[in-house]
Protein backbone atom coordinates (compact mmCIF):
# COMPACT_ATOMS: atom_id res chain seq x y z
CA UNK A 1 0.00 0.00 0.00
CA UNK A 2 2.49 2.64 1.15
CA UNK A 3 5.04 1.84 -2.14
CA UNK A 4 1.82 3.17 -4.37
CA UNK A 5 1.13 6.17 -2.01
CA UNK A 6 4.71 6.21 -1.15
CA UNK A 7 7.06 6.39 -0.30
CA UNK A 8 7.86 10.11 0.70
CA UNK A 9 11.43 10.28 -1.25
CA UNK A 10 13.83 13.54 -2.03
CA UNK A 11 12.86 13.81 -5.58
CA UNK A 12 13.26 14.05 -8.93
CA UNK A 13 12.74 9.89 -10.02
CA UNK A 14 10.85 7.04 -7.76
CA UNK A 15 12.83 4.24 -9.75
CA UNK A 16 15.90 5.92 -10.49
CA UNK A 17 16.27 7.71 -6.99
CA UNK A 18 14.13 6.05 -4.18
CA UNK A 19 14.48 2.51 -6.17
CA UNK A 20 18.21 3.49 -6.19
CA UNK A 21 18.83 4.41 -2.50
CA UNK A 22 16.25 1.14 -1.60
CA UNK A 23 19.33 -1.22 -3.74
CA UNK A 24 22.05 0.68 -1.66
CA UNK A 25 20.23 0.18 1.53
CA UNK A 26 19.75 -3.70 1.17
CA UNK A 27 23.31 -3.79 0.08
CA UNK A 28 24.24 -1.49 3.05
CA UNK A 29 22.25 -4.22 5.18
CA UNK A 30 24.28 -6.64 4.10
CA UNK A 31 27.43 -5.04 4.57
CA UNK A 32 26.74 -4.03 7.43
CA UNK A 33 30.12 -1.86 8.22
CA UNK A 34 32.02 1.02 6.70
CA UNK A 35 33.16 0.20 2.98
CA UNK A 36 36.56 1.75 1.96
CA UNK A 37 35.55 1.43 -2.24
CA UNK A 38 32.36 1.52 -3.91
CA UNK A 39 31.76 0.05 -7.77
CA UNK A 40 28.24 1.02 -9.49
CA UNK A 41 27.61 -0.95 -12.39
CA UNK A 42 24.62 0.58 -14.34
CA UNK A 43 22.73 -1.11 -17.01
CA UNK A 44 20.49 0.07 -19.67
CA UNK A 45 17.71 3.18 -18.47
CA UNK A 46 19.74 3.42 -15.32
CA UNK A 47 22.97 3.41 -17.36
CA UNK A 48 21.33 6.00 -19.78
CA UNK A 49 20.18 8.69 -17.38
CA UNK A 50 21.77 7.66 -13.80
CA UNK A 51 23.20 11.64 -14.07
CA UNK A 52 20.03 13.37 -14.64
CA UNK A 53 17.85 11.29 -12.36
CA UNK A 54 20.33 11.77 -9.11
CA UNK A 55 20.89 8.14 -9.40
CA UNK A 56 24.53 8.34 -8.20
CA UNK A 57 23.93 10.34 -4.75
CA UNK A 58 20.67 7.49 -4.19
CA UNK A 59 22.27 4.88 -4.46
CA UNK A 60 25.44 6.05 -1.82
CA UNK A 61 23.05 7.42 0.27
CA UNK A 62 21.26 4.04 0.35
CA UNK A 63 24.71 2.49 0.88
CA UNK A 64 25.66 5.10 3.84
CA UNK A 65 22.37 3.69 5.34
CA UNK A 66 20.20 7.07 4.45
CA UNK A 67 15.90 6.86 4.17
CA UNK A 68 15.02 8.15 0.93
CA UNK A 69 13.71 10.63 2.93
CA UNK A 70 16.44 11.99 4.49
CA UNK A 71 17.92 15.49 3.82
CA UNK A 72 21.84 14.33 3.13
CA UNK A 73 20.21 12.42 0.34
CA UNK A 74 21.50 14.94 -2.56
CA UNK A 75 24.71 15.28 -0.66
CA UNK A 76 25.31 11.61 0.05
CA UNK A 77 28.74 11.90 -3.10
CA UNK A 78 30.52 14.65 -0.76
CA UNK A 79 29.74 12.75 2.60
CA UNK A 80 31.18 9.61 1.28
CA UNK A 81 34.30 11.45 0.04
CA UNK A 82 34.50 13.31 2.69
CA UNK A 83 34.62 9.97 4.91
CA UNK A 84 37.68 8.35 2.68
CA UNK A 85 35.72 6.33 0.73
CA UNK A 86 36.31 5.53 -3.51
CA UNK A 87 33.53 5.41 -5.23
CA UNK A 88 33.58 4.22 -9.16
CA UNK A 89 30.51 4.58 -11.68
CA UNK A 90 30.07 2.26 -14.43
CA UNK A 91 27.49 2.52 -17.24
CA UNK A 92 27.64 -0.71 -18.77
CA UNK A 93 26.65 -1.03 -22.59
CA UNK A 94 25.80 -4.78 -22.35
CA UNK A 95 22.21 -5.70 -21.14
CA UNK A 96 21.46 -6.10 -17.70
CA UNK A 97 22.34 -9.43 -16.29
CA UNK A 98 19.51 -9.86 -13.81
CA UNK A 99 16.99 -9.11 -17.02
CA UNK A 100 15.56 -5.57 -16.00
CA UNK A 101 15.84 -2.18 -17.54
CA UNK A 102 16.67 -0.36 -14.21
CA UNK A 103 19.52 -2.66 -13.00
CA UNK A 104 22.23 -1.52 -10.77
CA UNK A 105 25.40 -4.18 -9.37
CA UNK A 106 26.67 -2.93 -6.27
CA UNK A 107 30.17 -4.02 -5.47
CA UNK A 108 30.86 -3.11 -1.55
CA UNK A 109 34.72 -3.62 -0.21
CA UNK A 110 37.13 -2.87 2.81
CA UNK A 111 39.73 -4.79 4.55
CA UNK A 112 37.94 -7.27 6.26
CA UNK A 113 35.07 -8.65 3.14
CA UNK A 114 33.40 -7.92 -0.26
CA UNK A 115 29.83 -8.27 -1.41
CA UNK A 116 28.01 -7.89 -4.70
CA UNK A 117 24.22 -7.66 -4.75
CA UNK A 118 22.61 -6.96 -8.19
CA UNK A 119 18.95 -5.30 -8.16
CA UNK A 120 16.25 -3.66 -9.99
CA UNK A 121 14.10 -0.92 -9.40
CA UNK A 122 10.65 -1.79 -10.43
CA UNK A 123 8.52 1.16 -10.31
CA UNK A 124 7.18 3.84 -7.26
CA UNK A 125 10.52 3.04 -5.76
CA UNK A 126 9.90 -0.66 -5.39
CA UNK A 127 12.98 -2.71 -5.80
CA UNK A 128 14.18 -6.54 -6.33
CA UNK A 129 17.55 -8.03 -5.63
CA UNK A 130 18.33 -10.51 -7.62
CA UNK A 131 21.52 -12.00 -6.83
CA UNK A 132 23.72 -11.64 -3.40
CA UNK A 133 27.60 -12.60 -3.18
CA UNK A 134 28.50 -12.70 0.47
CA UNK A 135 30.92 -15.11 2.46
CA UNK A 136 31.44 -17.43 -0.41
CA UNK A 137 28.08 -17.72 -1.13
CA UNK A 138 26.14 -17.08 -4.08
CA UNK A 139 22.38 -16.22 -3.47
CA UNK A 140 20.17 -16.12 -6.24
CA UNK A 141 16.64 -15.26 -4.64
CA UNK A 142 13.29 -14.69 -7.42
CA UNK A 143 14.14 -10.84 -5.97
CA UNK A 144 11.07 -9.54 -4.55
CA UNK A 145 11.10 -8.38 -0.71
CA UNK A 146 11.49 -9.13 1.86
CA UNK A 147 13.95 -12.20 1.89
CA UNK A 148 15.46 -13.22 5.22
CA UNK A 149 19.14 -14.45 4.78
CA UNK A 150 20.42 -16.85 8.02
CA UNK A 151 23.53 -18.32 8.05
CA UNK A 152 23.75 -21.35 10.39
CA UNK A 153 23.14 -25.39 10.69
CA UNK A 154 20.34 -27.01 9.96
CA UNK A 155 19.09 -26.66 13.69
CA UNK A 156 18.91 -23.01 13.31
CA UNK A 157 17.16 -23.21 10.12
CA UNK A 158 14.33 -25.57 11.84
CA UNK A 159 14.39 -23.31 14.93
CA UNK A 160 13.93 -19.98 12.64
CA UNK A 161 11.32 -21.95 9.98
CA UNK A 162 9.32 -22.36 13.39
CA UNK A 163 10.13 -18.66 14.54
CA UNK A 164 8.67 -17.28 11.41
CA UNK A 165 5.43 -19.52 11.11
CA UNK A 166 4.12 -17.89 14.05
CA UNK A 167 4.80 -14.17 12.07
CA UNK A 168 3.87 -14.82 8.09
CA UNK A 169 4.03 -17.37 5.62
CA UNK A 170 7.18 -18.56 4.23
CA UNK A 171 6.92 -18.12 -0.14
CA UNK A 172 9.60 -19.45 -0.97
CA UNK A 173 13.11 -21.12 1.01
CA UNK A 174 16.57 -22.26 -0.51
CA UNK A 175 19.47 -23.58 1.15
CA UNK A 176 23.32 -22.83 0.27
CA UNK A 177 26.38 -24.18 0.82
CA UNK A 178 29.88 -22.77 0.76
CA UNK A 179 32.11 -25.28 1.82
CA UNK A 180 30.94 -26.34 5.41
CA UNK A 181 29.04 -23.17 6.05
CA UNK A 182 25.35 -23.45 5.42
CA UNK A 183 22.55 -20.12 4.80
CA UNK A 184 19.29 -20.24 4.77
CA UNK A 185 17.17 -17.89 2.56
CA UNK A 186 13.51 -17.17 3.02
CA UNK A 187 11.23 -15.52 0.99
CA UNK A 188 8.45 -13.90 3.56
CA UNK A 189 4.64 -13.22 2.62
CA UNK A 190 4.89 -10.08 4.87
CA UNK A 191 7.42 -6.93 5.86
CA UNK A 192 8.02 -7.59 9.71
CA UNK A 193 7.50 -5.07 12.20
CA UNK A 194 11.09 -3.43 13.57
CA UNK A 195 10.37 -5.24 17.11
CA UNK A 196 9.89 -8.33 15.35
CA UNK A 197 12.91 -8.49 13.27
CA UNK A 198 15.22 -7.34 16.80
CA UNK A 199 14.11 -10.44 19.04
CA UNK A 200 14.96 -12.94 16.23
CA UNK A 201 18.35 -10.99 15.58
CA UNK A 202 18.97 -11.34 19.41
CA UNK A 203 19.44 -15.20 18.83
CA UNK A 204 20.75 -15.28 15.42
CA UNK A 205 23.15 -11.99 14.95
CA UNK A 206 24.38 -12.57 11.62
CA UNK A 207 20.97 -12.85 10.31
CA UNK A 208 20.25 -10.44 7.19
CA UNK A 209 17.06 -8.62 6.55
CA UNK A 210 16.23 -7.19 3.49
CA UNK A 211 13.21 -5.13 3.94
CA UNK A 212 10.46 -4.01 0.64
CA UNK A 213 9.61 -0.16 1.60
CA UNK A 214 12.00 1.80 3.62
CA UNK B 1 -5.15 -9.21 -1.72
CA UNK B 2 -7.66 -7.83 -4.56
CA UNK B 3 -6.07 -8.63 -7.59
CA UNK B 4 -8.63 -7.35 -9.70
CA UNK B 5 -10.70 -3.92 -10.27
CA UNK B 6 -13.97 -5.99 -10.36
CA UNK B 7 -13.16 -8.23 -7.04
CA UNK B 8 -12.83 -5.08 -5.29
CA UNK B 9 -15.92 -3.49 -6.82
CA UNK B 10 -17.76 -6.51 -5.57
CA UNK B 11 -16.45 -6.61 -2.36
CA UNK B 12 -17.48 -3.11 -1.84
CA UNK B 13 -20.92 -4.16 -2.69
CA UNK B 14 -21.68 -7.38 -0.92
CA UNK B 15 -19.83 -5.96 2.43
CA UNK B 16 -21.74 -2.27 1.70
CA UNK B 17 -18.08 -1.04 3.00
CA UNK B 18 -16.46 2.07 1.34
CA UNK B 19 -13.36 0.72 -0.94
CA UNK B 20 -11.14 2.96 1.30
CA UNK B 21 -12.22 0.61 4.21
CA UNK B 22 -11.49 -2.32 2.40
CA UNK B 23 -8.13 -1.33 1.83
CA UNK B 24 -7.52 -0.32 5.54
CA UNK B 25 -8.54 -4.27 6.71
CA UNK B 26 -6.23 -5.63 3.77
CA UNK B 27 -3.51 -3.49 5.23
CA UNK B 28 -4.00 -4.80 8.59
CA UNK B 29 -3.96 -8.23 7.38
CA UNK B 30 -1.04 -7.91 5.26
CA UNK B 31 1.29 -5.97 7.69
CA UNK B 32 0.10 -6.58 11.07
CA UNK B 33 0.20 -2.80 12.12
CA UNK B 34 -2.78 -1.47 13.86
CA UNK B 35 -5.79 0.83 12.35
CA UNK B 36 -4.53 3.66 14.28
CA UNK B 37 -1.00 3.26 13.07
CA UNK B 38 -1.76 2.84 9.18
CA UNK B 39 -4.33 5.71 9.40
CA UNK B 40 -1.45 8.30 10.96
CA UNK B 41 1.03 6.84 8.32
CA UNK B 42 -1.29 7.79 5.43
CA UNK B 43 -2.36 11.12 6.97
CA UNK B 44 2.12 11.70 7.37
CA UNK B 45 1.82 11.48 3.26
CA UNK B 46 -1.08 14.21 3.24
CA UNK B 47 0.98 16.19 5.00
CA UNK B 48 4.09 15.86 2.90
CA UNK B 49 1.74 16.29 -0.17
CA UNK B 50 -0.04 19.63 1.55
CA UNK B 51 3.67 20.49 2.14
CA UNK B 52 4.88 20.63 -1.83
CA UNK B 53 2.03 22.37 -3.09
CA UNK B 54 2.44 24.87 -1.04
CA UNK B 55 6.49 25.16 -1.37
CA UNK B 56 6.14 25.39 -5.33
CA UNK B 57 3.58 28.09 -5.33
CA UNK B 58 4.91 30.15 -2.57
CA UNK B 59 6.92 33.39 -3.07
CA UNK B 60 9.36 33.13 -6.37
CA UNK B 61 8.75 29.26 -6.48
CA UNK B 62 11.50 26.66 -6.64
CA UNK B 63 13.78 25.90 -9.59
CA UNK B 64 15.53 22.88 -10.37
CA UNK B 65 19.10 22.80 -10.56
CA UNK B 66 19.60 22.99 -14.20
CA UNK B 67 17.18 25.92 -14.67
CA UNK B 68 14.40 23.87 -16.97
CA UNK B 69 11.55 23.74 -14.91
CA UNK B 70 10.17 26.68 -11.92
CA UNK B 71 8.73 28.99 -11.07
CA UNK B 72 5.82 28.13 -13.45
CA UNK B 73 3.32 27.43 -10.01
CA UNK B 74 3.58 30.53 -9.39
CA UNK B 75 3.07 31.79 -13.15
CA UNK B 76 -0.43 29.81 -12.53
CA UNK B 77 -0.98 31.49 -9.10
CA UNK B 78 -1.04 34.93 -10.61
CA UNK B 79 -2.84 33.87 -13.67
CA UNK B 80 -5.84 32.66 -11.75
CA UNK B 81 -6.05 35.32 -9.48
CA UNK B 82 -6.71 37.63 -12.65
CA UNK B 83 -10.05 35.25 -12.73
CA UNK B 84 -10.36 35.23 -16.25
CA UNK B 85 -9.47 31.45 -17.05
CA UNK B 86 -10.63 29.31 -19.88
CA UNK B 87 -10.72 26.08 -18.22
CA UNK B 88 -12.37 27.33 -15.01
CA UNK B 89 -10.57 27.85 -11.37
CA UNK B 90 -11.14 24.06 -10.31
CA UNK B 91 -9.26 22.55 -13.23
CA UNK B 92 -6.63 25.27 -13.15
CA UNK B 93 -6.25 25.44 -8.96
CA UNK B 94 -5.94 21.37 -9.72
CA UNK B 95 -3.08 22.22 -12.08
CA UNK B 96 -1.26 24.78 -10.43
CA UNK B 97 -1.13 22.16 -7.46
CA UNK B 98 0.29 19.47 -9.87
CA UNK B 99 3.27 21.60 -11.37
CA UNK B 100 3.84 23.18 -7.72
CA UNK B 101 4.61 19.21 -6.45
CA UNK B 102 5.99 18.20 -9.72
CA UNK B 103 8.80 21.33 -9.60
CA UNK B 104 9.02 20.63 -6.08
CA UNK B 105 10.55 17.24 -7.14
CA UNK B 106 12.30 18.61 -10.12
CA UNK B 107 14.25 20.38 -7.43
CA UNK B 108 14.83 17.83 -5.33
CA UNK B 109 12.48 18.73 -2.56
CA UNK B 110 10.51 16.34 -0.79
CA UNK B 111 7.69 14.63 -2.02
CA UNK B 112 5.08 11.82 -1.81
CA UNK B 113 5.92 9.43 -4.70
CA UNK B 114 1.94 8.25 -6.26
CA UNK B 115 2.66 5.88 -7.00
CA UNK B 116 6.12 7.28 -8.53
CA UNK B 117 8.14 10.77 -8.48
CA UNK B 118 7.86 11.79 -11.70
CA UNK B 119 3.78 11.15 -11.72
CA UNK B 120 4.07 12.53 -8.28
CA UNK B 121 1.82 16.24 -8.74
CA UNK B 122 -1.34 14.41 -10.10
CA UNK B 123 -2.58 12.97 -7.32
CA UNK B 124 -2.16 15.59 -4.79
CA UNK B 125 -3.10 18.43 -7.65
CA UNK B 126 -6.71 16.73 -7.78
CA UNK B 127 -7.21 16.12 -3.93
CA UNK B 128 -6.27 19.60 -2.68
CA UNK B 129 -8.55 20.86 -5.52
CA UNK B 130 -11.40 19.03 -4.19
CA UNK B 131 -10.61 20.03 -0.77
CA UNK B 132 -11.40 23.45 -1.38
CA UNK B 133 -14.48 22.72 -3.89
CA UNK B 134 -16.33 19.84 -1.51
CA UNK B 135 -15.14 21.32 1.37
CA UNK B 136 -13.56 17.91 2.57
CA UNK B 137 -12.16 17.31 6.01
CA UNK B 138 -9.02 16.04 7.06
CA UNK B 139 -10.83 12.49 7.60
CA UNK B 140 -11.85 13.12 4.06
CA UNK B 141 -8.74 13.68 2.37
CA UNK B 142 -7.20 10.54 4.17
CA UNK B 143 -9.75 8.39 2.91
CA UNK B 144 -9.03 9.75 -0.96
CA UNK B 145 -5.45 8.55 -0.85
CA UNK B 146 -6.45 5.01 0.86
CA UNK B 147 -8.89 4.93 -2.20
CA UNK B 148 -6.81 5.73 -4.46
CA UNK B 149 -4.27 2.93 -3.02
CA UNK B 150 -6.48 0.40 -3.62
CA UNK B 151 -7.12 0.82 -6.81
CA UNK B 152 -2.75 1.92 -7.75
CA UNK B 153 -2.57 -1.68 -5.96
CA UNK B 154 -4.32 -2.95 -8.38
CA UNK B 155 -2.82 -1.44 -11.34
CA UNK B 156 0.53 -1.99 -9.64
CA UNK B 157 -0.15 -6.03 -9.69
CA UNK B 158 -1.41 -6.18 -13.52
CA UNK B 159 1.16 -3.64 -14.90
CA UNK B 160 4.12 -2.35 -14.61
CA UNK B 161 4.32 1.34 -13.10
CA UNK B 162 7.86 2.54 -13.99
CA UNK B 163 8.57 4.80 -16.76
CA UNK B 164 11.31 2.53 -17.87
CA UNK B 165 8.84 -0.80 -18.12
CA UNK B 166 5.67 1.20 -19.39
CA UNK B 167 6.44 4.60 -20.52
CA UNK B 168 3.98 7.60 -18.98
CA UNK B 169 1.04 5.98 -19.43
CA UNK B 170 2.01 3.96 -16.75
CA UNK B 171 3.00 6.87 -14.28
CA UNK B 172 1.05 9.80 -15.24
CA UNK B 173 -1.68 7.83 -16.54
CA UNK B 174 -2.01 5.43 -14.09
CA UNK B 175 -2.02 8.28 -11.28
CA UNK B 176 -4.78 10.35 -13.11
CA UNK B 177 -7.10 6.74 -12.95
CA UNK B 178 -5.98 6.40 -9.18
CA UNK B 179 -7.40 9.96 -8.40
CA UNK B 180 -10.56 9.90 -11.10
CA UNK B 181 -11.25 7.00 -9.24
CA UNK B 182 -10.68 8.20 -5.82
CA UNK B 183 -12.60 11.49 -6.67
CA UNK B 184 -15.60 9.56 -7.97
CA UNK B 185 -15.75 7.88 -4.17
CA UNK B 186 -15.59 11.31 -2.11
CA UNK B 187 -17.92 13.18 -4.67
CA UNK B 188 -20.30 10.05 -3.26
CA UNK B 189 -20.62 7.79 -6.72
CA UNK B 190 -20.85 4.48 -6.24
CA UNK B 191 -17.64 1.80 -6.44
CA UNK B 192 -18.43 1.09 -10.41
CA UNK B 193 -18.40 4.55 -11.49
CA UNK B 194 -15.63 4.80 -9.49
CA UNK B 195 -14.31 1.92 -11.68
CA UNK B 196 -15.78 3.57 -14.81
CA UNK B 197 -14.04 6.65 -14.09
CA UNK B 198 -10.56 4.47 -13.98
CA UNK B 199 -11.14 2.68 -17.13
CA UNK B 200 -12.31 5.90 -18.82
CA UNK B 201 -8.65 7.92 -17.09
CA UNK B 202 -6.55 5.25 -18.27
CA UNK B 203 -8.14 5.03 -21.75
CA UNK B 204 -7.42 8.04 -22.68
CA UNK B 205 -3.58 8.03 -22.02
CA UNK B 206 -2.92 5.09 -23.32
CA UNK B 207 0.68 4.94 -25.37
CA UNK B 208 1.80 7.95 -23.32
CA UNK B 209 5.53 7.65 -24.04
CA UNK B 210 8.80 8.07 -21.10
CA UNK B 211 10.81 10.37 -23.09
CA UNK B 212 12.55 12.75 -20.45
CA UNK B 213 14.77 15.59 -22.31
CA UNK B 214 18.55 14.78 -21.19
CA UNK B 215 16.95 12.22 -19.17
CA UNK B 216 15.51 14.61 -16.37
CA UNK B 217 12.32 14.08 -14.62
CA UNK B 218 11.75 17.80 -15.90
CA UNK B 219 10.39 18.04 -19.58
CA UNK B 220 8.06 17.07 -20.23
CA UNK B 221 7.03 15.65 -16.81
CA UNK B 222 5.90 18.67 -14.83
CA UNK B 223 3.39 19.37 -17.63
CA UNK B 224 2.06 16.10 -17.79
CA UNK B 225 1.18 15.90 -14.30
CA UNK B 226 -1.30 19.41 -15.71
CA UNK B 227 -2.14 16.82 -18.32
CA UNK B 228 -2.90 14.28 -15.47
CA UNK B 229 -5.01 16.48 -13.57
CA UNK B 230 -7.07 17.51 -16.29
CA UNK B 231 -7.80 14.30 -17.61
CA UNK B 232 -8.72 12.81 -14.01
CA UNK B 233 -11.74 15.15 -13.16
CA UNK B 234 -12.65 14.52 -16.75
CA UNK B 235 -13.11 11.03 -16.70
CA UNK B 236 -14.71 11.59 -13.03
CA UNK B 237 -17.25 14.06 -13.92
CA UNK B 238 -18.03 11.56 -16.64
CA UNK B 239 -18.15 8.44 -14.64
CA UNK B 240 -20.63 10.57 -12.29
CA UNK B 241 -22.57 11.63 -14.92
CA UNK B 242 -23.10 7.73 -15.96
CA UNK B 243 -20.91 7.56 -18.62
CA UNK B 244 -18.94 4.23 -19.02
CA UNK B 245 -16.21 3.25 -20.62
CA UNK B 246 -17.80 -0.25 -22.70
CA UNK B 247 -13.96 -1.57 -22.32
CA UNK B 248 -14.27 -2.64 -18.30
CA UNK B 249 -11.23 -1.41 -16.27
CA UNK B 250 -9.54 -4.78 -15.90
CA UNK B 251 -8.97 -4.90 -19.55
CA UNK B 252 -7.89 -1.72 -19.69
CA UNK B 253 -4.95 -2.05 -17.06
CA UNK B 254 -4.14 -5.25 -19.21
CA UNK B 255 -4.12 -3.38 -22.71
CA UNK B 256 -1.76 -0.59 -21.00
CA UNK B 257 0.85 -3.34 -19.61
CA UNK B 258 0.97 -5.03 -23.35
CA UNK B 259 1.50 -1.42 -25.11
CA UNK B 260 3.97 -0.53 -22.38
CA UNK B 261 6.03 -3.78 -23.54
CA UNK B 262 5.53 -2.86 -27.20
CA UNK B 263 6.64 0.50 -26.74
CA UNK B 264 10.42 0.72 -27.93
CA UNK B 265 13.37 1.23 -25.44
CA UNK B 266 13.89 5.17 -26.61
CA UNK B 267 10.27 5.95 -25.30
CA UNK B 268 11.07 4.19 -22.02
CA UNK B 269 12.75 6.22 -19.97
CA UNK B 270 16.10 6.44 -21.61
CA UNK B 271 16.14 9.90 -23.00
CA UNK B 272 16.77 8.92 -26.55
CA UNK B 273 13.95 9.27 -28.19
CA UNK B 274 10.45 11.07 -28.70
CA UNK B 275 10.67 14.97 -27.16
CA UNK B 276 14.10 13.53 -25.95
CA UNK B 277 15.58 13.55 -29.76
CA UNK B 278 14.54 16.83 -30.55
CA UNK B 279 17.26 19.22 -31.75
CA UNK B 280 16.17 21.68 -29.25
CA UNK B 281 16.75 18.34 -26.40
CA UNK B 282 19.91 17.30 -27.58
CA UNK B 283 21.26 21.21 -27.58
CA UNK B 284 19.86 21.62 -24.11
CA UNK B 285 21.75 17.73 -23.05
CA UNK B 286 24.74 19.12 -24.16
CA UNK B 287 24.26 22.01 -22.27
CA UNK B 288 24.31 20.39 -19.05
CA UNK B 289 26.24 16.88 -19.30
CA UNK B 290 28.20 17.95 -21.97
CA UNK B 291 28.89 15.79 -24.86
CA UNK B 292 29.07 12.01 -23.57
CA UNK B 293 26.59 12.14 -20.56
CA UNK B 294 26.65 8.64 -19.88
CA UNK B 295 30.08 8.12 -20.03
CA UNK B 296 31.67 7.35 -16.49
CA UNK B 297 31.23 9.85 -13.95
Amino acid sequence: MFDIIGPVMIGPSSSHTAGACAIGRAAHSIFKTKPTDIVIHYYDSFAKTHKGHGTDYAIISGILGFAPDDARVPYAIKLAQDAGINMTFIAEVKASPIHHPNTAIIELKNQQKSIVVAGCSIGGGTIEIREIKMDGFDIKPRGPLPILLVPGSEADHHMITKLLSKLTEVTDQKHYQAEDHNLYEYDLDRQLQHTEVQKLAADYGQLVYLQGVS
Amino acid sequence: MYMHVSELVAAAQVKQQPIYELMITQEMSVTHASRDDIWQAMGRNLDVMAAAIEKGAAGEGVHSKTGLTGGEAVLLKKYREKGHTLAGDTVMEAVQNAVATSEVNAAMGVVCATPTAGSAGTLPGVLFTLKDRLDLNRDQMIQFLFTAGAFGMIIANNAGIAGATGGCQAEVGSASAMAASAAVAIAGGTPEQSSEALAIAISNLLGLVCDPVAGLVELPCVKRNAIGVGNALIAADMALAGCTNKIPADEVIVAMDKIGKNLPDSLRETGLGGLAATPTAVRIKERIFGHHPTAQA
